[in-house]
């Protein structure tokens, strides 16, 4: 028997600003955190982004961690995040924790400020995935484990696969997992470059979307075999169901016709959860907002579920595309849904498109008893996972 | 639990080989980390007899690096005029695990890991334990990093962290076929404060 993985903790920052309560409040009462760039140093003004609402300075105030050293904003973030996560899991003085984290932009902010000067001499390597994730990791605890995973825009969902695993396979107790991605202007303007920045908010699956907003936050679960669990007497938030990782083999950035490598993951992550399509509640859809993706996504989802769609909606126009962030960020969306009973809505969604799926929309918020829900996350070069979240009973 | 082998390891295939792998019209466009980890990629996939594994892992410290001195060399040069698509497209850690898979058309597991000196050995772990547990029964794990002529220059130009300009691919399979180069035990990573984090492949010799 395979143990059964539950979620002890949780903690995000995003847009929608630090801490499960401040982003749930935000998603129940249909209020988006995209704006105009306050602290990202860039001349486009007329790219909206999904920013977190505090100043790296702020950020450094509040987590009382100490000066003279650089920090990237992607390792702020994380330690806000993870310590929320560590915090309610009761695990702050635990010693022996494993960090497992997504990342594709690491400690780049701080490059591209200081480009083509090399870093200080004497001040530590902040530039690299790695690096970021062990500052993050050991601003917050006592960490023997510290892994990254950098997968494009699906990273932290592939760092809750992984971290799964570990536990299933009775190497770990205890996993933290998802991701940490900071804005910058290298990503910004990469995303410029491909030409899919939308210049208003982003409106997944609408007829007239005319691309992403670029975000940025972090998000971590603590996972954890329910045995350790109920043993340490915490309380069991969910469970961590199901997990599928496909890839769609068919372009860098453009995702395939027939939404293959969705459809692989999503397979895999309902028969890993051992439910059928059906009693699936809710999908947090990857709903970029970009054309392509979700045309795909959306055909990837009519594949998978046939007649019986189940309310899907993509929260990326609350936060923006949150890239190696959002697997994780959106996974703990779909916990606050569960516990509070609600669907995420999509209050600015207005022309039907008949390529797309219809997304949850409206201007109240919709209630719900969602038992399980899926969550997806897709990165370039085809790199797609699925997670399924279920009631712990 | 299925016991682990090592069925090939191929090591930097030389430029001279190359053509026996992919055709030069295609060779052309790619980067020169992005055609070594192909070449050394399907050498593996080759020398093992094993042309569509269940699963394809790649390790790099830094990801793309030439592509991503590029972009921040635009930046630096045009500001935010810079337009560089092709170069964004091809920076992030993922391009080259992703790239063996759209390659030969594998649907199946894929991932990267990027950890400093032990990514590699990340990417091994999570192999190693898939097959071990029967989720898959082979799996190839690649190691690909690049050094730019800016890191050949100034070394600590991005930290301290030491990158080995390299292309390794592994082929891991459930069974031994008829030349297993080792058998797995176990993976193991150690992250300690203060220090470089830490791997160890424990083998036994067949």
């Amino acid at each position: 028997m395979r143990p059964k993985v539950v979620i002890t903790g949780m903690g995000v920052v995003s847009a929608l600003g630090v801490g499960a309560e401040a982003n749930v409040a935000a998603l129940m009462n249909g209020i988006s955190g995209i704006r105009e760039a306050r602290y990202l140093p860039t001349e486009h003004r007329e790219f909206p982004v999904g920013e977190v609402p505090v100043s790296n300075e702020e950020l450094l105030q509040t987590l009382r961690l100490p000066s003279g050293r650089l920090y990237s904003r992607t390792h702020l973030l994380g330690v806000a995040a993870l310590r929320e996560s560590l915090a309610q899991a009761k695990l702050l003085d635990y010693k022996g924790l494993a960090l497992i984290s997504g990342t594709t932009v690491g400690g780049m902010d701080v490059t591209e400020h200081l480009y083509p000067e090399p870093l200080p001499m004497g001040m530590p390597d902040v530039h690299d995935c790695g690096a970021s994730t062990n500052d993050i990791a050991d601003c917050c605890g006592d960490f023997d484990f510290t892994s990254t995973v950098s997968t494009a825009c699906s990273s932290a969902m592939n760092a809750l696969i992984m971290g799964k695993l570990l536990i299933e396979s009775g190497e770990r107790d205890v996993v933290v997992a998802g991701g940490s991605e900071a804005l910058s202007l290298f990503h910004l303007n990469g995303f410029k470059s491909l030409m899919i920045l939308d210049r208003e908010r982003c409106r997944p699956f609408d007829q007239n979307r005319a691309g992403l907003n670029l975000g940025e936050g972090a998000a971590y679960l603590v996972l954890e075999s329910e045995e350790s669990a109920l043993q340490r007497g915490v309380k069991i938030l969910a469970v961590l169901s199901g997990v599928g990782n496909a890839c769609d083999a068919h372009h860098q950035t453009a995702s395939s016709e027939d939404g293959e490598g969705a459809y692989l993951a999503m397979t895999q992550a309902i028969a890993d959860a051992g439910v059928s399509p059906s009693d699936i509640g809710y999908v947090n859809a990857h709903g970029t907002g970009t054309p392509n993706n979700d045309a795909s996504e959306s055909t990837a989802l009519r594949r998978m579920f046939g007649e019986k769609l189940p309310p899907v909606s993509s929260t990326k126009s609350y936060t923006g595309h949150t890239t190696s962030a959002s697997g994780s960020i959106e996974a703990v969306f779909c916990l606050l849904a569960m516990r509070n009973g609600f669907l995420p809505y999509q209050s600015e969604y207005q022309n039907l498109d008949e390529q797309c799926v219809v997304p949850v929309s409206g201007k109240e918020c919709p209630r719900a008893d969602l038992r399980h829900v899926m969550c997806n996350a897709f990165g370039f070069g085809g790199n797609d996972s699925s997670i399924i979240l279920s009631r712990y009973e | 639990m299925n016991r682990v082998y090592v069925t090939a390891i191929v090591k930097d295939v030389p430029a001279e080989e190359y053509s026996r792998y992919i055709p030069p019209m295609k060779a052309r466009r790619m980067g020169k980390l992005q055609k070594r980890a192909l070449v050394t990629a399907l050498k593996a996939m080759e020398v093992s007899g094993i042309g569509e594994p269940d699963a394809i892992l790649n390790g790099t410290a830094m990801g793309c690096m030439e592509n991503t001195v590029q972009m921040l060399n635009g930046l630096a040069a045009e500001g935010e005029a810079m337009n560089m698509p092709t170069c964004f497209m091809q920076s992030t850690h993922n391009t080259v695990a992703s790239m063996i898979a759209i390659y030969t058309k594998n649907h199946g597991y894929n991932t990267t890991y990027s950890h400093r000196t032990v990514s590699f050995e990340l990417a091994l772990q999570d192999a190693f334990l898939r097959l071990r547990t029967g989720r898959l029964r082979t799996a190839l794990v690649c190691a690909n990093d690049e050094l730019t002529e800016l890191q050949l220059q100034y070394p600590t130009f991005f930290g301290q962290l030491e990158v080995r300009d390299r292309s390794e691919a592994w082929m891991l399979s459930v069974e031994p076929g008829e030349h297993p180069i080792y058998e797995i035990e176990n993976v193991r990573v150690i992250h300690q404060k203060g220090m470089e984090d830490r791997a160890e492949i424990i083998k036994i010799t067949l």
